[in-house]
């Protein structure tokens, strides 16, 4: 084969979070992004989301900079209403057509004021709010939608379907956008390679008569329940039901509706997703209610299996939340009032029911049908359930060389699991084009900045409503009249979103307009939201350290919400202190650090060896350190997955591609024993006193299993019959003959998992445990299988097995933690005592196998990892991320990034998405010659030094030093700006640039104007 | 004493950014609530606070004082809060040494996975403050009496 | 038989002599009679021939190490801050100094004041200076015109009357609970050595204070520091205030206000005590010349006591090691962290 020179740029379809991931991090690792988008605007499913979990974020706070930053990058050239229709040609040669649809609006006139929707006399039903309520045939997605532009309906327009009837848009227009002669305009663009972020659908439940979906208007789906919750959804937020507006006090969720069911539905699979949907809903549906509220979660089994959910069901069975075991047989309307009566069978048999004020359908994911259609057209090959294919240990790549999937479209997923594919296929993506790097992009030049030295503060406050976030609670108006008067202060205004890209742009206008030269944001929190802001100043010409934000959502509104006056008071003085700190501020300038590119792998598991492997296929040299003497990890002791592929075969090959990679030193025995630095040059010392120099590290440092032998009740290490999973697996793998000689076994899942010392589902076990059952069974057909479990957990197309594992005859009890299974001896034989709650009686089962299925557990060692590193780690010891939704691969610690069961329990395909996410991070940072440094740093005025060296003792990274004259000085590029040394000095001889003594004082004093 | 009837304390809060900050803020988006008192003053880190801030916010009119930073052992800084703990638990001593109440003057490890604990180390030390009443001690006056005028 | 410190005088004009004869050091700082009665001034004697002029008496109250970095300054060549430092060894400079003084001298090496190489040190076995104030306080309404010193008593005399009392009754507080009255570093030994004080309890005054309650030590603080006037005679005695700008005299932002607001006062003794914390020897200058008799010790020996307990280091013991503010351990003690929040169950514990 010839090497070509691939493209430099890569298309990804569909805009949603995976989409606008797998966009950022290929537009950020130098390569142009065409974003292709059905509809008008980019933000997907995740956009009509109103809460997350298990956080309860608000879903549009956390997703809208995410959306900005795809909006206004670049290199991201976003093509919405738009589809691709045919692609040709080979990896890192692609020819893409895509067809895009005509807006009949023009985007670069339109100033998106609103006044062609609200004169439009045309309505329609409201697709963004499900259907719930209506909009105009003129519109806008939804309020924070980018791009921020209105679009027409051609299917419902009145002039594009007879022209010359309506067009009172056009004449209402005030920018002259709107244009009915728009047409269909196809685009070929010459692409390396192609991410498909599709999507998912939710099952339509109008076909299932018995939930009275279509019939019955208080029957709702969860995703239209999601929109009467959202504060921007059809009621504002203020939860009421459809038939009468009243606000519902009694609520039951029905789960697995089109999941987990092949007689009516035909989708076998479990959606994943909707057990922590319900819990999220029922949670915040309560915090919505006003006084007395009743919620009912009916399901089959409660999964929540992900990091954080095992906490939060137990936090919503303390807060009430009622749970029935229960499939629902029917939902018939009670009365005339608008009250549905529920009829379910409990698990005793009896036959129970119960009224609700409303239903929620909790309806599953499916693909959609366009998804089929256009996998069709691109020759890709499909899963039983119709999800795009993809390979256990290759899980982003499709049967089609140089097309990636992420995301919902290849097996129902939950948003973290989806970033990290896109993260991943973003690194796949990367690989074919790496030669072509920076090749097709641009840079964004800023306009020069103002000096703004001599001038006196003009400041500009900038009150976020936050749709109803903040406005519920604190009077944001009069906040905003408040500012009006503070010193310095010359504009202040209220906005519904700030971090709206029309906002944004306002902004950047108020600012040339106005003069400003300092600006205050008081909306929610600088740590999530600051860069955003910083950024819209540095557009309007100002320096972006001229900025501080009043976080009255996160710190006020959010924290008060039954004292608005009190809330709001606290937010003038917030925005006070704001105020008072902004005067003091002045420019500061924008440091960068050098990259040495290079990268530190710790850990030579499969996610280590996976992460190494991306980052060195890239060329980066990789040291690759593992503590033991041997690569692979905890994956040796693995037999299969749950699709049957043998790790072991996988993981020699990996282990050889490592060990025989240019790129890629690995060192064995080998720990940490320092490290110094930070993002760009990190320098860390081995325990054989080495040390290595490295842009950036991931940790992949693995986990442990629970060891059962402390808990004498199992047996465990002192009965040879009882064996956890990996044992088991060891005798598979060794092809012991004796298996086929068990005649009866018995498996006890979560052995130390979901136990108030440990609350949290270890994920892979029940999976693990059914394949194991499963494949004794396949040994030894007529063995007797007992399963003692409490919820099964075979999520997404695992669901499969466990069908499989029931139809061969393995037989499944249900236990709960009052009624454990209890493990004695007697007379040489294994006795198990249960009990089954569907007969409700106990069982007692001879076994001559016992599978325990054990926890995995952080390593002991990732605390001090962690520390090295100065990474967090969660009450679990497992390590803690960035953001649990968005940055599932990152740090706070800038540089560094985790993949693996240290991050928490996940099986292999997981893993190895998570490893390549983490990569495809990395190599951003490593894609560029210098990365930004600390601009807030430590400042000495000679005149003040005593020379006393306190601040050189204190400083941590050696940044402090005295001259030959005996006086202080810093080097800036080592400082980070912790301040240490400013609270030590006595003489007040060193500052921290903008956060000062003198800004800080003024902040205090201003709280108590 | 009307004054009194409802006087509400205002608590300064000093908190460092990586963990107190990221825990008021996990506070809030788990909808802890907690009394409205405190103002917080984002810092990078605890080992930033210094004496001369806490007594000068005393002086001022703060009724009470919180400074947070991240466990022992987890400072992003690496070594900013032990420095901190040295310097704060001398304070602490000398400040009970001259009769400033004790609860006036409070600190806390707070870390970015500790929403919960946040709103309750807020809601003591706020107690507390109520407890004792508006600071008077190391306030000064011509502070506290603009604040009369401005309550009157 | 001469008295000790008649003996030790001799001995500190003859080692001064020897030391500037010899050309090793270029000037020798020491004490000359005051001209009041129990007042001492501190002397630089450049010449071998002024060697005579050097006292040593019980009276010797003022801190010399206060005066250590601009003496060192005094003897090198005069240059501008920018330029460069001339080349070989500067000039040195003999000190006397008693145990705290020596230890100041060893703060300001730790604080990069004092270079060690430069200074000769000439150590003085310490046996407690007596208090002005204190004898006049015997005295009531009486002038006194000359007080004789013995070496276990005072003769006082007056216009028209000569009493004897006992010394240790009128030595200064601090002396009288000092455990390290030799000096921790030694050039050049005068008279014969002190051992170390046993004291059973150098605190006691600190515990009085801390055994009352909080509103009465409220009472007692506010009580002892109304009188203070801002004069800065403690800040300008105290070796350890060396600041250029002084924290007092900030405007940017103003920790403390000028005026003579009790608050203001307040918190300019807090924050100075606080400054001293962990490199206060206690050398009692600061209350020795503070005009109004405010106890201001009290604070920094309070400082001194949570220093020795929580940290285990007393000020300026070994030049090579940290101040305590500078360093820390691992599990330093951290009781004052009050917040009363339990423990989540099953938090993780990292290992250290």
């Amino acid at each position: 084969m010839v090497k070509i020179m691939p493209k430099g740029s890569v298309l990804v379809v569909g805009g949603g979070i995976a989409g606008v991931q797998a966009a950022l991090d290929l537009a950020n690792s130098g390569f142009l992004v065409h974003l292709v988008e059905r509809t008008a605007a980019i933000g997907g499913k995740m956009s009509q989301l109103d809460k997350t979990f298990p956080t309860n974020d608000c879903s549009a706070c956390i997703l809208s900079p995410k959306l900005v930053e795809c909006g206004r990058h670049f290199n991201i050239n976003l093509l919405t209403l738009s589809d691709l229709i045919a692609l040709e040609g080979e990896p890192g040669s692609f020819k893409a057509i895509v067809r895009r649809r005509p807006r009949y609006i023009d985007p670069g006139k339109c100033i998106a004021c609103g006044l062609c929707a609200e004169k439009c006399p045309k309505k329609v039903s409201n697709d963004y709010n499900m259907g719930i309520g209506e909009r105009k045939a003129a519109y806008l997605s939804y309020p924070q939608a980018v791009p921020l532009k209105y679009a027409l309906d051609p299917d419902h327009c009145i002039w594009i379907n007879k022209p010359g009837r309506c067009g009172i848009c056009a004449k209402v227009c005030p920018a002259g956008a709107i244009n009915f002669d728009d047409t269909v305009k196809e685009h070929v663009l010459e692409v390396g390679s192609v991410v498909l972020a599709l999507g998912f659908s939710r099952f339509d439940p109008s076909s299932l008569d018995f939930t009275g979906y279509g019939r019955l208007p208080n029957v709702v789906t969860s995703m239209e329940f999601e929109r009467l919750l959202s504060p921007s959804g059809p009621c504002m937020g203020h939860l009421e039901r459809p038939s009468d507006h009243r606000e519902p006090k009694r609520i039951a969720w029905l789960q697995c509706v089109g999941s987990r069911d092949i007689n009516r539905v035909g989708h076998p699979y479990c959606s994943s997703i909707c057990c922590m949907f319900a819990l999220k809903q029922a949670v915040i549906a309560k915090e919505h209610a006003h006084g007395e509220f009743e919620s009912s979660i009916f399901f089959i089994d409660m999964r929540t299996h992900g990091k954080g959910f095992e906490n939060y069901y137990n936090r919503a069975k303390k807060d009430g939340v009622h749970f029935h075991r229960a499939r629902v047989h029917s939902v018939i309307p009670a009365d005339d009032s608008g009250n549905l009566q529920l009829r379910y069978v409990d698990e005793q048999g009896k036959v129970m029911f119960a009224e609700f004020d409303m239903v929620v359908l909790s309806t599953g994911l499916q693909v959609y049908r366009h998804t089929v259609e256009l996998a069709e057209m691109l020759g890709l090959e499909l899963d039983a359930d119709n999800f795009i294919k993809t390979d256990s240990f290759n899980p982003v790549v499709t049967s089609r060389p140089g097309v990636y999937v992420c995301g919902a479209a290849s097996e129902p997923k939950d948003i973290p699991q989806s970033v990290m594919e896109a993260s991943a296929a973003a690194a796949e993506a990367g690989l074919i084009m790496a030669p072509a790097r920076w090749t097709e992009t641009s840079k964004k030049v800023y306009p020069a900045e103002m000096n703004i030295h001599a001038q006196a503060p003009r400041i500009g406050v900038f009150v976020c409503h936050c749709g109803i976030n903040i406005s519920s609670v604190v009077d944001v108006e009069a906040v905003a009249a408040h500012a009006k008067n503070m010193d310095g202060v010359v504009f202040s205004q209220c906005n519904l979103f700030t971090c709206s890209q029309d906002t944004i742009n306002q902004m950047v206008s108020i600012i040339k307009e106005q003069g400003l030269n300092r600006v205050v944001v008081a909306s929610c929190s600088p740590r999530t939201h600051e860069p955003l802001f910083q950024e819209t100043l540095r557009d309007a010409g100002l320096n972006k350290f001229l900025f501080e934000m009043a976080n009255i959502r996160d710190q006020d509104s959010w924290v008060h919400q039954n004292e608005p006056e009190k809330a709001t008071a606290k937010a003038k003085d917030l925005v006070a202190m704001a105020v008072a700190r902004v005067r003091g501020e002045v420019a500061l300038p924008y440091n960068t650090v050098p990259v040495t590119k290079s990268a530190l792998v710790i850990g030579g598991g499969v996610s280590g060896m996976t992460a190494a492997l991306s980052m060195a296929d890239q060329s980066y040299p990789v040291t690759l350190i593992e503590q033991s003497e041997c690569l692979g990890g905890n994956g040796r002791k693995v037999y299969r997955n749950w699709k049957g592929d043998k790790f072991l075969p996988f993981i020699n090959e990996l282990t050889a591609r490592v060990t025989s990679h240019p790129q890629i030193s690995v060192k064995y025995n080998t720990e940490i024993t320092e490290v110094a630095g930070s993002v760009g040059k990190f320098i860390t010392t081995f325990s054989d006193g080495h040390s290595f120099e490295h842009g950036v590290a991931v940790i992949a440092v693995g986990g442990q299993a629970y060891k059962p032998d402390d808990e004498c009740q199992f047996l465990h290490g002192i009965d040879p019959r009882v064996q956890t999973l990996l044992e088991l697996d060891q005798r598979f793998m060794e092809e012991d003959a004796t298996l086929k000689e068990v005649k009866q076994a018995v498996f006890i899942h979560c052995i130390g998992s979901r136990i108030p010392e440990r609350p949290y589902c270890s994920r892979v076990c029940c999976t693990h445990a059914i394949d194991s059952a499963v494949k004794l069974k396949e040994l030894n057909p007529d063995m007797d299988i007992y399963m003692l479990y409490r919820d099964i957990r075979t999520y997404g197309q695992r669901e499969r097995l466990y069908q499989e594992a029931r139809a061969k005859g393995i037989i499944f009890i249900r236990y709960d933690l009052d009624h454990r299974p209890h493990v004695s001896e007697k007379d040489g034989r294994l006795l198990i005592h249960a009990h089954d709650p569907i007969i409700d009686a106990n069982i007692s089962i001879h076994p001559d196998l016992l599978v325990l299925a054990t926890a995995i557990l952080p390593r002991e060692q990732t605390g001090s990892i962690s520390k090295f590193f100065k990474c967090a780690v969660d009450s679990q010891g497992f390590l803690l991320e960035a953001h649990m939704k968005l940055r599932p691969v990152d740090f706070a610690t800038e540089g560094v990034f985790l993949a693996g069961l240290c991050h928490y329990p996940k099986p292999i395909e997981e893993a190895i998405a998570q490893a390549k996410a983490a990569a495809a991070r990395a190599a951003i940072i490593l894609a560029y010659d210098a990365v930004p440094a600390e601009s807030v740093t430590a400042m000495v005025t000679p005149a003040k030094c005593t020379g006393c060296g306190v601040c050189v003792e204190v400083c941590a990274y050696h940044a402090v030093a005295l001259d030959e004259n005996g006086i202080s000085v810093v080097t800036t590029s080592m400082c980070k700006g912790c301040g240490a040394c400013v609270a030590g000095c006595r003489s007040d001889a060193v500052t921290l640039k903008n956060i000062g003594n003198e800004q800080i004082m003024a902040a205090v004093d201003a709280a108590f104007y | 004493m009307t004054e009194t009837t409802n006087w509400e304390p205002k608590i300064i809060a000093f908190l460092c950014n990586w963990c107190s900050y990221a825990g008021a803020d996990l506070a809030g988006v788990s909808r802890f609530q907690y009394p409205p008192n405190i103002r917080i003053v984002r810092v990078p880190c605890s080992g930033r606070v210094s004496e001369n801030m806490i007594m000068s916010a005393l002086k001022s009119g703060a009724d009470g004082i919180l400074v947070s930073g991240c466990h022992p052992g987890d400072c992003h800084y690496i070594s900013g809060n032990y420095f901190a703990r040295r310097r704060f638990a001398l304070l602490s001593n000398l400040l009970d040494f001259i009769g400033i109440e004790s609860g006036r003057v409070n600190f806390s490890w707070v870390s970015a996975s500790e929403g919960e604990q946040f709103a309750e180390v807020v809601q003591s030390v706020t107690e507390r403050v109520k407890a004792l009443g508006p600071a008077t001690r190391l306030v000064k006056k011509i502070d506290a009496l603009e604040t009369e005028l401005l309550i009157a | 038989m001469p008295t000790i410190n008649k003996r030790i005088s001799e001995e500190i004009r003859a080692q001064a002599r020897k030391l500037l004869e010899e050309g090793e050091v270029a000037a020798v700082l020491g004490y000359g009679a005051g001209s009041l009665p129990m007042t001492v001034k501190p002397l630089v004697v450049r010449n071998p021939e002024d060697c005579s002029k050097l006292i040593w008496n019980t009276f010797c109250v003022l801190n010399l190490a206060n005066y250590l970095p601009a003496a060192l300054k005094s003897v090198e060549p005069p240059r501008g801050p920018r330029d460069p430092k001339p080349e070989g060894p500067l000039p040195k400079v003999a000190i006397l100094v008693t145990g705290c003084w020596s230890r100041n001298i060893v703060v300001q090496i730790q604080e990069h004041q004092v270079a060690r190489d430069r200074v000769v040190v000439m150590g003085v076995g310490s046996r407690g200076m007596v208090s002005r104030r204190k004898v006049a306080a015997l005295f009531p309404g009486l002038e006194i015109l000359a007080v004789k010193e013995g070496d276990h008593e005072l003769v006082v005399q007056g216009a028209d009357f000569a009493e004897t009392i006992n010394r240790w009754s009128v030595v200064r507080d601090n002396c009288q609970s000092c455990t390290h009255p030799d000096p921790v570093l030694v050039d050049v030994r005068i008279g014969e050595p002190v051992s170390e004080r046993k004291n059973p309890n150098p605190f006691m005054q600190v515990d009085a204070i801390e055994q009352k309650t909080g509103d009465e030590r409220w009472a007692w603080f506010t009580a002892e520091f109304a009188t203070c006037i801002r004069c800065y005679a403690c800040r300008n005695a105290c070796p350890l205030c060396y600041c250029p700008t002084c924290f007092v005299d900030d405007a940017k932002p103003q920790w403390v206000g000028k005026s003579l607001d009790a608050v203001d006062t307040g918190l300019f003794h807090i924050l100075r005590a606080y400054h001293c914390a962990g490199r206060c020897t206690d050398c009692g200058t600061c209350e020795t010349v503070c005009p109004m008799g405010i106890n201001m010790r009290m604070l920094t020996k309070k400082l001194n006591k949570d220093v020795l307990n929580l940290y285990n280091i007393e000020a300026g013991m070994e030049p090579d090691a940290p101040l305590p503010l500078t360093t820390y351990t691992m599990d330093d003690p951290e009781k004052f962290i009050a917040t009363e929040v339990t423990p989540v169950p099953g938090a993780v514990k990292e290992g250290k």
